[in-house]
């Protein structure tokens, strides 16, 4: 049997709810062991092996960490406040901030569901004080929080710069404008929304004092971002490197500056992260498994020619591909998503002259996308614990801001300039 | 067909290992009438490293893999041997010692160190010499090098030679070596001209590259000796003549292609140094503690170096002699 | 019914020790981690003498956690999965789609850890480390290269976890549809549990 059916068989096992880890590895290894390529099970298991041995990896498990000691109450509510100062007066003023505050805490953060449940637990009560429906602010809440994995640092980016063989600091240059873009084009759909529904105003505008001072209350957190990339930029450290000093970083500010966290919650936190780490990696493993049986069966190959039949317009292709990644990632999580997709799309949008790193921030931020998303988007459900709102409700809500991230997704994907320029200035992509 | 071998080079298309798989797979077929195939997969789509793929030679998932010296010395440590720098002059002497007896009686040590699997059928080139190459200043002697941070492989040899030379020897990831440079996270690296430029290095900043040819780029090509010791004496003869052409290839590619990829680092603003007898003397004075890193820490070190000292000069003699009957 | 519920008892508590240790283990896996790569930083960039063990130290630490704590995860119902049709599954049809699929984690666990063990004990542990030495003497006069197995034994080890908690799992569906209700539940609650699953 063609070594191809081990797609078919692994879409099966997915659907089936076996976890993605046993499928990656069942599906290839019930093929060749049917193929009598018993020696090819040792490589499977070899791979899974060495996927997991390396270094650049080990940036997953350190910008989990640092995102789990900046993911502490006081740090958060100083993001909070500063983004308050900033934007709290316009009219849909908690709404504004709600985005601000992601967008801030995507510096510290990789991820879209810490993102949720940190300014979630916050902003939605707070919303709801001052009149906005439940339901309108679990839905701008996970609607921005997408922006956590798209501006850096980033763990998707991560796992796709590792399973490409891309440079991780191209990626995360190459996330931060789609990153304020989403963002920007969030705070133009609330502010439409806010004149229409006459939506509330959260405070009087601050003076430049009061401004002042919650910047400097917020100014340690938002320092991160600054010591991540611009100490990776200035050569004091490789992307890996950046992601243990910013878990040292953020254990400094808050053990000992703003004592929001104390010594005897550490093991906890670093727990949650070796826990979640360690699933990750698994993964990864996996997908390097996943990825040897890719290559024996030429699936890129085949898959290029299949798609060549559909249409050899690369922006026709691009917009299908927008498509597929929409509807996949309406199932499935980023994460995963990327691990068993980019292998396989990569190479044929790559082979047709679609700049790699292009390409990826199309991946990352359209994947990223479908986890507000339903029926299975991890945020719709974070936010919905954390709202103790209904998914479906919250699912309808957010509807008019999943149409402005599609926007944005098509933007990005024809104009490659927008992903394409930090990159470039900086040296990073040509 | 009755063999089908499966060939693994970790490195792309554009190197000159896959030169000598096509070669190897060309003349095998060739002369086998086609009872022998041979399956090339290029890059890290079967295993990534030495350690990994040695082991699936020894283990039978596959059959030829080329590793550099890094990944076989974290298993026969003597073969580092070879990376002693300063001990063959020039692409002939390589050339005669790794076609002589010497690259035999690495290959019966290895055997027996590896319980009878590993067997070495060749050791050809991949990537010229080893130069030091940086992003900061022409290195013209050993006091240039003085404090430069010089990545090298997480490998004894390569880091003892940095620190005899004054540098300070960092270990990066090859894929982190761009940004890396780039960065100045490390200032140096020590690599042939042709990866310098597939890497695209001078974008990164690399600059300098000073041929003082420390290390012959060696490409070990290993053989499951099961698989090889399967097949009858006839087909073993046809394998052994097909690495013999796969050595021919990858000694003469390199030159070939080094010729474009030093245009290419002229062109992107990179500046070579020749240096002069004197300096390059220097050079090898200041690389004396390497040899008595090595004679003192690998086991049989002593003996080993003295051989290779003992077919370099045999070598050295030998073509002393054929060029003075070629120039009369 | 009985019967499995008291093979289920000891071999929950002998789980929850067993990776109670890992966690611990892990914990301070992923300490050291951090605290290597910095040490890393800090000579090359202040000191500007790298040196040549962290990176590998840090891999030995991260291939250790993530075997070690994965085990708990799983227990935990923490690998991600497609959950769509168990929602749509009447509960003893999910009871039975899980038998099914814990069978098939189990034979996949199973084959892995037969080749891992063949691997760590092949010639591919024989490899020694290119960094990584600990002292055979007490004035650390000597010195031993730690082969590549011991890093490579982390894998085959949390395979092994992952089957135990497997079996668990397998035999608590079961007695769940049989219709034991008294079953010890999966301790959790120790700050580690999160509803995070991944990186996203
Ligand atoms: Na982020
Ligand atoms: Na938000």
């Amino acid at each position: 049997m063609a070594l191809i059916w081990f797609l078919p068989l692994f879409l099966l096992f997915l659907m089936a709810s076996l976890p993605v880890f046993f499928g990656m590895l069942a599906a290839p290894g019930i093929l060749l062991w049917l193929n009598g390529q018993e020696r090819d099970l040792t490589l499977l298991y070899r791979n899974l092996y060495n996927g997991i041995d390396s270094f650049p990896l080990m940036a997953i498990p350190f910008f989990m960490l640092a995102g789990e000691l900046m993911n502490r109450g006081g740090i958060t509510l100083r993001l909070v406040e500063f983004a308050q100062a900033l934007m709290g007066h316009f009219r849909g003023g908690l709404a504004h901030v709600n985005v601000l505050s992601s967008m801030l805490f995507a510096g510290l953060s990789g991820s879209a569901v810490a993102d949720t449940s940190a300014l979630g637990s916050m902003l939605i009560p707070a919303m709801e004080k001052q009149g906005y429906t439940r339901k309108f602010a679990a839905a701008i809440t996970a609607a921005s929080s997408v922006i956590g994995p798209i501006i850096p640092p980033s763990g998707i980016m991560i796992i796709y710069a590792y399973v490409m063989g891309e440079s991780v600091a191209a990626l995360f240059l190459a996330g931060i404008v789609p990153g304020i873009l989403v963002g920007v084009g969030l705070m133009i759909a609330v502010k439409v929304m806010a004149d229409k529904y006459d939506f509330p105003i959260a405070a009087p505008r601050q003076s430049w004092g009061q401004r002042g001072q919650a910047s400097l209350k917020a100014f340690f957190p938002l320092m991160t971002p600054v010591i991540i990339l611009g100490g990776i930029l200035a050569g004091v450290f490789t992307p890996t490197e950046a992601a243990a000093v910013a878990v040292l970083y953020a254990l400094v500010i808050s053990l000992f500056v703003l004592r929001t966290m104390r010594v005897s919650e550490l093991p906890d936190v670093l727990g949650r992260a070796a826990l979640t780490s360690a699933v990750v990696l698994l993964l990864v493993g996996a997908a390097m498994s996943f990825k040897t049986v890719v290559s024996l069966s030429q699936t890129p190959q085949l898959m290029a020619d299949w798609v060549l039949t559909l249409t050899a317009n690369p922006l026709i292709l691009l917009l299908l591909i927008n498509l597929l990644l929409f509807v996949v990632g309406m199932f499935l999580d980023a994460g995963p998503a990327i691990i068993i997709l980019a292998p396989i799309l990569g190479p044929v949008f790559t082979g047709m002259g679609v700049d790699s790193l292009h390409f990826a921030i199309i991946m990352c931020v359209n994947l990223t996308v479908g986890l507000a998303t339903p029926p299975m988007g991890l945020v719709l459900f974070v936010a919905a614990a954390v709202s103790r709102e209904r998914v479906m409700t919250i699912a309808r809500a957010i509807v008019p801001f999943l149409l402005v991230e599609i926007a944005v997704i098509l933007l990005i994907t024809f104009v490659p300039a927008i992903s394409m320029t930090v990159p470039r200035l900086t040296g990073f992509a040509d | 067909q009755d063999w089908t071998l499966r060939a693994v080079a970790n490195s792309n298309e554009d190197d000159e290992d896959y030169d000598g798989l096509q070669v190897f797979k060309s003349h095998v077929e060739a002369a086998s009438n086609g009872a022998i195939a041979v399956d090339i997969y290029m890059g890290t789509q079967l295993c990534s490293n030495g350690a990994e793929c040695l082991q699936g030679v020894a283990d039978g998932s596959i059959d030829v893999y080329i590793s550099t010296l890094d990944g076989a010395a974290g298993l026969f440590p003597y073969f580092q041997v070879l990376d002693l720098p300063y001990i063959m002059a020039d692409d002939r002497v390589a050339e005669r010692v790794l076609s002589g007896d010497f690259m035999r009686d690495l290959r019966d040590r290895a055997l027996a160190d590896s319980g009878d699997t590993l067997r070495l059928m060749t050791i050809g080139n991949t990537g010229g010499w080893r130069n030091f190459a940086n992003t900061q200043r022409r290195v013209q002697t050993p006091a240039d090098l003085q404090g430069l941070k010089l990545r090298t492989v997480v490998a004894d040899l390569p880091q003892e030679l940095a620190r005899a030379m004054g540098a300070s020897p960092t270990p990066i990831p090859w894929p982190e070596l761009f940004t890396s440079l780039q960065t100045n996270v490390v200032e140096g690296t020590a690599n042939g001209i042709t990866d310098i430029m597939s890497m695209r290095f001078p974008d990164a900043g690399l600059r300098h590259l000073t041929l003082d040819g420390h290390a012959y780029m060696g490409a070990y090509w290993w053989m499951s000796n099961e698989r090889f010791m399967d097949m009858p004496e006839d087909m073993r003869r046809i394998v052994v003549d097909g690495f013999y052409q796969l050595q021919q290839a990858t000694f003469a590619s390199p030159k070939r292609k080094s010729i474009a990829a030093y245009e290419a680092f002229a062109a992107a603003g990179g500046e070579v140094y020749v240096p002069t007898p004197e300096e390059k003397a220097a050079f090898t004075e200041a690389a004396a503690p390497v040899y008595d890193w090595f004679t003192g820490t690998v086991d049989g070190g002593d003996e080993i170096l003295a051989a290779f000292r003992e077919a370099v000069a045999e070598a050295e003699e030998g073509l002393a002699a054929e060029r003075d009957r070629d120039i009369q | 019914m009985r019967l499995i519920a008291a093979v289920i008892r000891p071999l929950s508590r002998v789980n929850e020790a067993v990776l109670t240790a890992g966690r611990a283990i892990g914990i301070a896996a992923i300490a050291i981690m951090v605290a290597v790569t910095i040490v890393q930083v800090f000579q090359r960039y202040v000191m500007n003498s790298a040196l040549a063990w962290p990176d590998e130290a840090a891999r030995f630490c991260m291939l250790w956690m993530t075997a070690l704590m994965a085990p708990t995860a799983f227990r935990r119902g923490g690998f991600v999965a497609i959950d769509f049709l168990p929602g749509i599954l009447p509960a003893t049809g999910v009871r039975i789609l899980n038998l099914i699929l814990l069978s098939l984690s189990m034979l996949v666990l199973v084959v892995a850890v037969q080749i891992g063990w063949r691997e760590v004990t092949g010639l591919g542990g024989r490899f020694a480390s290119a960094s990584l030495f600990i002292p055979t003497s007490w004035d650390l006069s000597s010195w031993y290269r730690v082969p590549r197995s011991w890093m490579m034994a982390s894998l085959p080890v949390g395979l092994g976890m992952l089957i135990a908690v497997n079996i668990e799992l397998w035999l608590r569906n079961l007695a769940e549809m049989l219709g034991t209700r008294d079953l010890p539940p999966i301790p959790g609650g120790d700050g580690m549990d999160t509803g995070a699953r991944g990186v996203d």
